[in-house]
């Protein structure tokens, strides 16, 4: 039998605080060894807080940017991969990927955007990326897309990336803390490999379905 | 239904499933022959040899084997009767044993797991049993790798099975942040973990029962009566397997190994690190030797 691990009972712990307006839909659990309350997002959705609650993911060849204002803790992430589109999908900077990128773009201003319309400053913000890993045996490295298209983003923007831990062959569960910036990841064993591609694939499915000309509505 | 409980009709016990799946994976010819014949006191190790010569491409395997860095004996093997005479007659069953799970493996194909990540977590689990049963005084390092090779089988069964049950299990614990272990998530989902299916299919196979409870026990290694040092070095190895696959030395990231498994085994917790980096050295040269399209 495993050792338990040192959790606060039901009665000691805090209630969750509110969640910021727009949020109230993410379902937030306590974590027992993190002693906190954990907002758990899925492909496409992004969550902002004030609070000392982390966000956590679980990424595949998708991304994830954890973004907080390092002066006020406040901040969020994102959980997003770029839609396949024609085109050479090796180079999200190649003509024709228009549409591809404008949706990164969204996934990234939308989180930015909370972030400061929560009282976040601009030349506050420290980011760090995570995931696109190549975690199913395929023609095209999805995930080494995503990260191009995150690394590009940020340098246009004039940010760079304070931490990250991007590529290879694992999916990863992130954590993230807001308020003090931490970020745990954590490998997730081939086991997992198929359930979380199928979930991306859906998600794939759901943004490739969607508008791809002019002003794409996210989330 | 009270208390959230699957009505009876709908939850299966692990022995449903076996019995379900017993028809169509079954042990080769060569192993049962050679089985047979160890349990026959009149036999010799030259019958022995004469039966695994009757399977001419399963000598043929079987002296790859002999011959790989697994054994690293100083001389060729060239001949059946001397792989039976060094690598011993007990041995040999468990080698042969060794030799067919992948056929065994194929005969539960599912959607949840590619067979190739699961074939590779397999056979580290395997190498560093091996390995550990080396560190380990009185433990057959052979027994140890077909126990290594076989502890998750029950896993195929019920993705072959229960595919949605094992689903909702896997996707518990992904909600849980990985903090869920999955046989735990499966005692929830369908009353009975991985361990107990595997542990019923060695009942039904007759296989020694010291590899039926290191498969039955290994995430419950206090209920290990017959070998509870052996099946403490397979829950160890389960552990050290998924380090090896994630290339990490953090037991916080992978399945935690229980205390008392160090005790019951035998071993300090300082011999993970050689273990770990032995399994993943070696993993690459033995995959193929092992695999069915061979």
């Amino acid at each position: 039998m495993i050792a338990p691990t040192p959790a606060i009972s039901a009665a000691d712990r805090p209630p969750p605080l509110p969640a910021l307006p727009g949020f109230e839909h993410v379902r937030r659990n306590w974590n027992a060894r993190l002693s906190a309350y954990a907002a758990r997002i899925l492909p496409g959705e992004y969550y902002v807080t004030r609070g000392g609650e982390a966000v956590s993911t679980t990424l595949g060849s998708c991304v994830a940017a954890c973004i907080r204002d390092r002066v006020r803790g406040i901040g969020g992430m994102n959980h997003f991969m770029l839609p396949a589109s024609a085109g050479d999908p090796d180079d999200c900077r190649a003509a024709g990927l228009g549409a591809a990128t404008r949706y990164g773009n969204h996934a990234m201003e939308h989180l930015i955007n909370e972030i400061m319309r929560n009282g976040g400053r601009r030349e506050n913000l420290e980011v760090k990326i995570f995931g696109g890993g190549r975690i199913m045996e395929q023609l095209t490295d999805v995930g080494a897309r995503n990260i191009a298209f995150v690394r590009d983003y940020l340098s246009a923007e004039g940010f760079s990336a304070a931490a990250e831990d991007v590529g290879d062959v694992y999916p990863r569960m992130v954590v993230y803390f807001p308020a003090s910036g931490v970020a745990k990841v954590k490998r997730l064993r081939s086991l997992h490999h198929n359930l979380i591609a199928g979930q991306e694939a859906s998600y794939a499915g759901s943004i490739a379905a969607g508008p791809v000309g002019g002003d794409v509505e996210l989330f | 239904m009270t208390g959230g409980r699957v009505p009876a009709q709908a939850a299966p016990a692990a022995g449903d499933l076996v019995r379900d799946v017993g028809s169509l994976v079954t042990l080769p010819d060569v192993y049962l022959r050679i089985s047979r014949l160890i349990d026959d006191p009149h036999s010799s190790a030259a019958d022995i040899a004469r039966a695994i010569g009757q399977d001419p491409a399963f000598t043929l395997r079987l002296l790859q084997v002999a011959n790989s860095a697994l054994y690293h004996f100083p001389s060729e093997v060239g001949t059946v009767a001397k792989a039976v005479s060094i690598i011993g007659t007990a041995q040999i069953r468990h080698l042969a044993l060794s030799m067919s799970v992948a056929k065994c493996f194929a005969a539960l194909p599912n959607d949840l797991v590619s067979m190739a990540n699961f074939w590779r977590h397999s056979l580290l689990c395997a190498l560093v049993a091996r390995h550990l049963a080396g560190e380990a005084r009185r433990c057959d390092p052979d027994a140890m790798f077909t126990a290594g090779l076989l502890h998750d089988i029950g896993e195929l069964v019920i993705f072959n099975r229960m595919p949605q049950q094992a689903r909702e299990a896997l996707a518990r614990v992904i909600d849980s942040g990985d903090e869920l272990p999955v046989y735990e998530a499966e005692r929830q989902v369908m009353s009975f973990d991985h361990a107990a299916v595997g542990g019923e299919l060695a009942r039904h196979w007759r296989l020694p029962a010291l590899l039926e409870e290191c498969i039955a026990c290994h995430h419950d290694i206090a209920a290990a009566t017959l070998h509870p040092r052996e099946a403490a070095i397979v829950h160890i190895a389960n552990s050290l397997a998924l380090m090896a696959e994630l290339d990490t030395l953090d037991p916080e990231s992978v399945t935690p190994i229980t205390p008392l498994a160090w005790l019951q085994a035998g071993l300090e917790p300082d011999c993970s690190e050689p273990a770990v980096r032995a399994a993943q050295a070696a993993v690459a040269g033995i995959e193929q030797l092992f695999s069915p399209s061979q």
